[in-house]
């Protein structure tokens, strides 16, 4: 029987671990919602993001600063994907453009290891991210605790952006009824560009915000596709509250079933997929819910 | 690719054998070692399977690496731990494994389609790499994999040899490769791939002419799992070695990129797309600092060929020699909308004082709800035999849903239907079609890559067969009377002399005429007919009248239309809805002169002012 | 100039030939209705005006200016707004979420004050989920939303279909201050004396043809036309 202490390490670690699941499926979620597509590259931005922010990190010495480059970067690349290739594909089937994201991801994954080689770069932790916690019951990095809360902060920003802004007007309006959208006069394409900008910055945060715990490689971004796929058929796809309840939930079960076998711990997140399937096809908050 | 019968059909076979036969000699020629071309053909066996999954049958999976491992460790366990000394049963019981756990996965992630597809089997590979990293790690080898896999054996004239590497092993392997090609092929031209091409083509209409989809989609999985089972269980012969990466998401993903490339839908992209990255990365490697930059470059010549030369590389040749074929052979459609024919003037003239036959259609307080939204309220009706019944109605009145609800397209809210006596209310499109129902659909819902002919034989390859069958080594050719019949029906509905022409050079009238064809397959004996005039010419519509006047002599039919010319002049009874609910019925006569209908479709309201 | 003027217009969908040579005018300050039964090819009309359809051939103009062949987004930057059959109002946002995009890129939008004082029931469910309301309350939110853009042509694909009668009756009420305000509007309906209650002029469609072009006093004194077309003598 585990203890208490490790029970609540377990479920804090959870919690990070999930938030940035939800930070990264959020931005999958979006996409899904605006553009109509799943983005088979998004865990190759996760990784350019880390990249980016490992280099602003060796430049300045500021983990601030590798944050918001490490994003930003993201975010312009991905805007340059989209206007560049993947708008000429909205009108091809679904399997072309899982195709072509997929193309994209191997080659911004094989060119970040082209550049950087294979092995694995150190992030230190920020400073102020140093130290343990007493928290009476057990341990705690400091850090980790600091992920759980950036990372509910940067999921606070997008639920701000979606909810208050114009801009996450539109997106919502999109979601429902492009043409509609564009009848009303607001140029639906530079939406879509942006959307998938925003998209692919959350997926290079996450990447940034990860890297002092899981290291820099240019494979880190394949299990965090992966995962962050079973978090949206979990959540249900298009749905961004879903996207954070299905996070929290991945992390949870990866965390605590490490607690009893860590080696089985995977299988229980797509044991867990798995059985979503079979009883609510449409994920947690599919049908309903949509962002 | 299917056509042509006897020798002329067995080419590809054939050049295949002669080149596999050649390569040894060809392979200095072209610098590649014997490993390069064994290492190719593996994948393309790999591939052989993913390619009737993907390319014929529309399913992309980027999971297949779960059962090229499956196959390939269950083997190598068996031979390693001397569990089984022959190798072939080796083989064969790690490709059963393999085509067992295809089962299970397969059933589970068909139950979504498309991009959930795409996403759930790459859960599923991912799971089976952790499968075999940690928790099965003591049969398996985990990171390390399972090494000292015994070479075949053969035995001859009482002498055994061992198949060494190099020459020996690349013969073993082709010769099983040509085996798979062959059986793949017939797989590909059996009616049983005509349906799989199908479900590509028109996953909507496939299970409306009455096949299990369901089933077909899970047997072409199961295949790809053997397949790649195979390929798993000769990779570990071939290296001496089973490697865990062949579990790898790079393996499933190495696939999908070698078979795009290459080109799906011709069983040869695989091989062809292996073959390129093989020997790409073999050239490389020659030089240090690019060595690991090859899967870099096949990446971006991955996109690009998606972007732009979408079929892949064997795919585009094809389909240039298949424009010249066509352009030599000379089957340009005269005028396809110049000429003209109209159905044969086999009309009696329709008889209103038909003698009303006995109900073969009970709708019982039909209703259909979408969550607040009551499209359907509370319908009770009887359709007679022999009868021409039509629903008409403003716009929203609910009738094209009524339609669907009867055809078996949705389920019901509530109320029961009632098809010669057997009550039919819970039945899908695929069930209700066995029954003798058919339905045509508003917007034309064709096989597009298929001739005229094809498209209405994919509907009767259901009628003979049922609902699913396994038939796949028998020839799409052996059986006479499916083209036949299907010939008799388009000379029903005028577009005989067009059987061969390909779909999309049809005119938009001759495309409604195949629409109604299909629907014929099944010898229904209650159409269904949803506004079957929709976007017709004048000169169209008096055709289409003449046609549905024809049909409606040898069957029951139920129609929703707007034109009301022609609803008066074929109509035996009238039925009107409005929002949802019956407002009137009767003979036409008597529909027109009826306030309440008119009422419905002029409106009214209470202050008249001007203006 | 007529403010709208489409001449020759051809329109398909897909393969299917729907509108067979067109013409069809609309002036400033006045109310065209477009009539005709189901499938005759009014939606169709609007459509193509909208630039949500293109057409094959023939013209439109728009304030002597062409506008075939444009996007939706341009045609409602030019000042023309349709309310769709379907009325598409956007059921995740709230009413007046709905009315804030709407005025969005609209360079003089009119006040949501005014807009609420037009339409009272819209005030009173401003923050309501657009999935929430009524099928009278939407169709009075589709009308709302494209009126706050200020167009100088509305067009009105069947506003009262499915609706109550004392829900036409409001709606009725709201396009007669419409008209009093000497809006120009194209109003198509299968209500054909709803819609002649405010027409200047008419057209009537059938299977795609124009087969009557007058005012509503002619059509009226047509029996054998209406009866044809329209389904009985108005």
């Amino acid at each position: 029987m585990p203890s208490l202490g490790l029970f609540l390490s377990q479920l804090f670690n959870g919690l990070a671990l999930g938030a940035l699941l939800a930070l990264v499926a959020s931005g999958l979620t979006i996409i899904f919602g605006t553009l109509g597509f799943v983005n088979f590259a998004h865990g190759a931005l996760f990784a350019f993001g880390a990249y980016a922010g490992y280099l602003t990190y060796q430049a300045s010495g500021s983990f601030v600063l590798a944050l918001v480059v490490g994003a930003a970067a993201t975010g312009v690349l991905g805007l340059l994907l989209e206007w560049g290739l993947i708008r000429r594909y909205y009108s091809r089937p679904p399997e072309d453009q899982i195709l072509v994201t997929f193309g994209i991801g191997i080659v911004i994954v094989e060119s970040l290891r082209a550049t950087f080689g294979g092995l694995t770069l150190n992030v230190p932790q920020p400073s102020w991210g140093n130290g343990i916690l007493n928290l009476h019951y057990f341990f705690y990095p400091v850090y980790r605790l600091q992920v759980l809360g950036i990372a509910a902060l940067a999921l606070f920003a997008l639920y701000l952006l979606i909810y208050w802004t114009r801009i996450g007007l539109i997106v919502r309006a999109g979601i429902e009824d492009p043409l509609m959208v564009r009848m009303l006069g607001i140029r639906v394409p530079r939406i879509l560009t942006l959307v998938f900008g925003i998209g692919a910055l959350a997926a290079g945060f996450a990447g940034v915000v990860d890297s002092p715990i899981v290291s820099v490689a240019p494979d880190v971004g394949s299990r965090v596709l992966v995962e962050s796929f079973v978090v949206v058929v979990i959540g249900g796809l298009g749905s961004f509250p879903g996207a954070i309840i299905g996070g929290l939930i991945a992390g949870e079960i990866l965390s605590l079933t490490s607690m009893i076998n860590p080696a089985y711990s995977d299988v229980a997140l797509y044991a867990a997929m798995a059985l979503v399937l079979f009883l609510l096809p449409r994920g947690l908050l599919g049908t309903e819910g949509r962002i | 690719m299917t056509r042509g019968t006897g020798g002329r059909a067995l080419i590809p076979e054939g050049i295949m054998m002669v080149v596999l036969l050649a390569l040894p000699w060809l392979a200095p020629l072209l610098h590649v070692t014997a490993d390069v071309l064994a290492r190719s053909l593996i994948w393309g066996l790999f591939g052989l399977g993913f390619d009737i999954l993907f390319g014929f049958t529309g399913l992309l999976s980027f999971g297949q690496a779960a059962f090229y491992g499956t196959g390939g460790f269950v083997a190598a366990w068996l031979l390693t731990s001397q569990t089984v000394n022959s190798v072939a049963l080796a083989l064969l019981l790690g490709t059963a494994a393999a085509a067992v756990y295809g089962l299970i996965v397969g059933y589970i992630s068909l139950r979504r389609v498309g991009i959930y597809f795409a996403m759930i089997t790459l859960a599923f590979g991912e799971m089976s790499f952790f499968l075999e990293n940690s928790p099965l790690s003591a049969l398996t080898g985990g990171e390390n994999g399972l090494p000292g896999v015994p070479p075949p054996g053969v035995e001859l004239f009482g002498h055994s040899y061992t198949v060494a590497s190099g020459w020996p092993m690349y013969a073993l392997i082709a010769a099983i490769f040509f085996v798979g090609y062959v059986i793949a092929r017939r797989i590909i031209r059996s009616p049983y791939g005509m349906v799989l091409r199908a479900i590509r083509t028109n996953p909507r209409r496939t299970p409306a002419v009455g096949h299990d989809v369901q089933r077909y989609k899970l047997s072409a999985f199961v295949l790809a799992a053997v397949y790649a089972g195979l390929a798993g269980g000769l990779l570990g012969l071939f290296q001496g070695y089973m490697p865990p990466d062949a579990f790898y998401l790079d393996t499933s993903g190495q696939l999908v990129l070698s078979t795009v490339i290459g080109g799906r839908g011709t069983l040869i992209g695989p091989l062809i797309g292996a073959f390129i990255w093989i020997d790409l990365r073999d050239a490389l490697q020659q030089f240090p600092a690019l060595g690991a930059t090859w899967k870099l470059l096949f990446g971006a010549i991955f996109v690009l060929i998606v972007t732009l030369f979408r079929r892949g590389i064997a795919g585009e040749i094809g389909a240039l020699l298949e424009r010249r074929r066509r352009a030599r052979a000379s089957l340009r459609a005269p005028a396809a909308t110049g000429q003209r024919l109209a159905p044969p003037a086999a009309t009696r003239e329709r008889v209103r004082a038909a003698r009303p036959g006995p109900a073969i259609l009970e709708v019982q307080n039909v209703a259909k709800r979408y969550g607040a939204f009551t499209a359907v309220a509370d319908i009770s009706l009887e359709v007679r035999e022999g009868e021409l019944l039509a629903i008409i109605g403003p716009n929203g009145a609910g009738k094209s849903t009524l339609l669907n609800v009867l055809a078996g397209d949705l389920e019901p809210s509530a109320g029961r239907i009632v098809f010669r006596g057997s009550d039919i209310t819970r039945e899908g499109v695929i069930e209700v079609c066995h029954r003798g129902i058919s339905k045509t659909y508003q917007i034309n819902q064709l096989f597009p890559d298929f001739t005229v002919c094809e498209n209405v034989e994919i509907a009767v390859l259901a009628h003979t067969r049922g609902r699913f069958r396994a038939d796949c080594f028998r020839s799409l050719h052996a059986d006479r009377s499916r083209r036949a019949k299907a010939e008799q029906i388009l000379d029903k509905v005028g577009l005989l002399p067009f059987a061969d022409h390909p779909t999309a050079e049809m005119s938009y009238g001759e495309k409604r005429r195949l629409e109604i064809a299909i629907a014929l397959a099944n010898d229904p004996k209650l159409l269904f007919m949803d506004e079957p005039l929709a976007g017709m010419s004048p000169v169209e519509r008096a055709e289409a009248v003449q046609l549905i006047g024809a049909l409606a002599t040898e069957r029951t039919v139920v129609l929703v239309e707007h034109d009301m010319d022609a609803v008066f002049r074929l109509a035996d009874r009238i039925v009107v809805m409005q929002n949802g609910v019956l407002l009137a019925e009767g003979t036409p006569e008597q529909i027109q002169n009826n306030a309440d209908v008119q009422q419905a479709y002029l409106g009214g309201v209470e202050e008249h002012e001007p203006a | 100039m007529s403010l709208l003027e489409a001449r020759g217009v051809n329109s398909y969908y897909a393969d299917s030939h729907v509108l067979f040579d067109v013409d069809f005018d609309v002036e400033r300050n006045e109310v065209v209705a477009l009539l005709g039964r189901n499938g005759a090819g009014k939606t169709t009309m609007l459509k193509s005006i909208m630039g949500v359809l293109q057409p094959r051939s023939g013209s439109i103009a728009f304030e002597g200016e062409a506008i075939h062949g444009l996007d939706p987004q341009e045609i409602a930057q030019r000042s023309i707004q349709l309310v769709p059959e379907e009325r598409r109002i956007f059921s995740g946002l709230s009413v007046e979420e709905n009315l804030k995009l709407a005025a969005l890129t609209a360079p003089k939008p009119l006040e949501l004050g005014w807009i609420y004082e037009v339409f009272p029931r819209l005030r009173e469910r401003r923050r309501s989920r657009g999935g929430n309301l009524s099928g009278g309350e939407q169709q009075m939110l589709a009308v709302a939303r494209a009126l706050i853009r200020d167009p100088k042509l509305l067009m009105l694909d069947e506003p009262f279909e499915g609706l109550a009668p004392v829900i036409v009756r409001d709606l009725s009420r709201v396009i007669r201050e419409l008209v009093r305000a000497e809006r120009t509007i194209v109003i198509v309906e299968q209500n054909v004396r709803a819609a002649l209650q405010f027409a200047h002029r008419v057209y009537v469609l059938n299977n795609g043809h124009v087969v009557f072009h007058g005012t509503p006093q002619e059509l009226m004194h047509d029996a054998e036309l209406t009866s044809a077309y329209l389904g009985a003598a108005v």
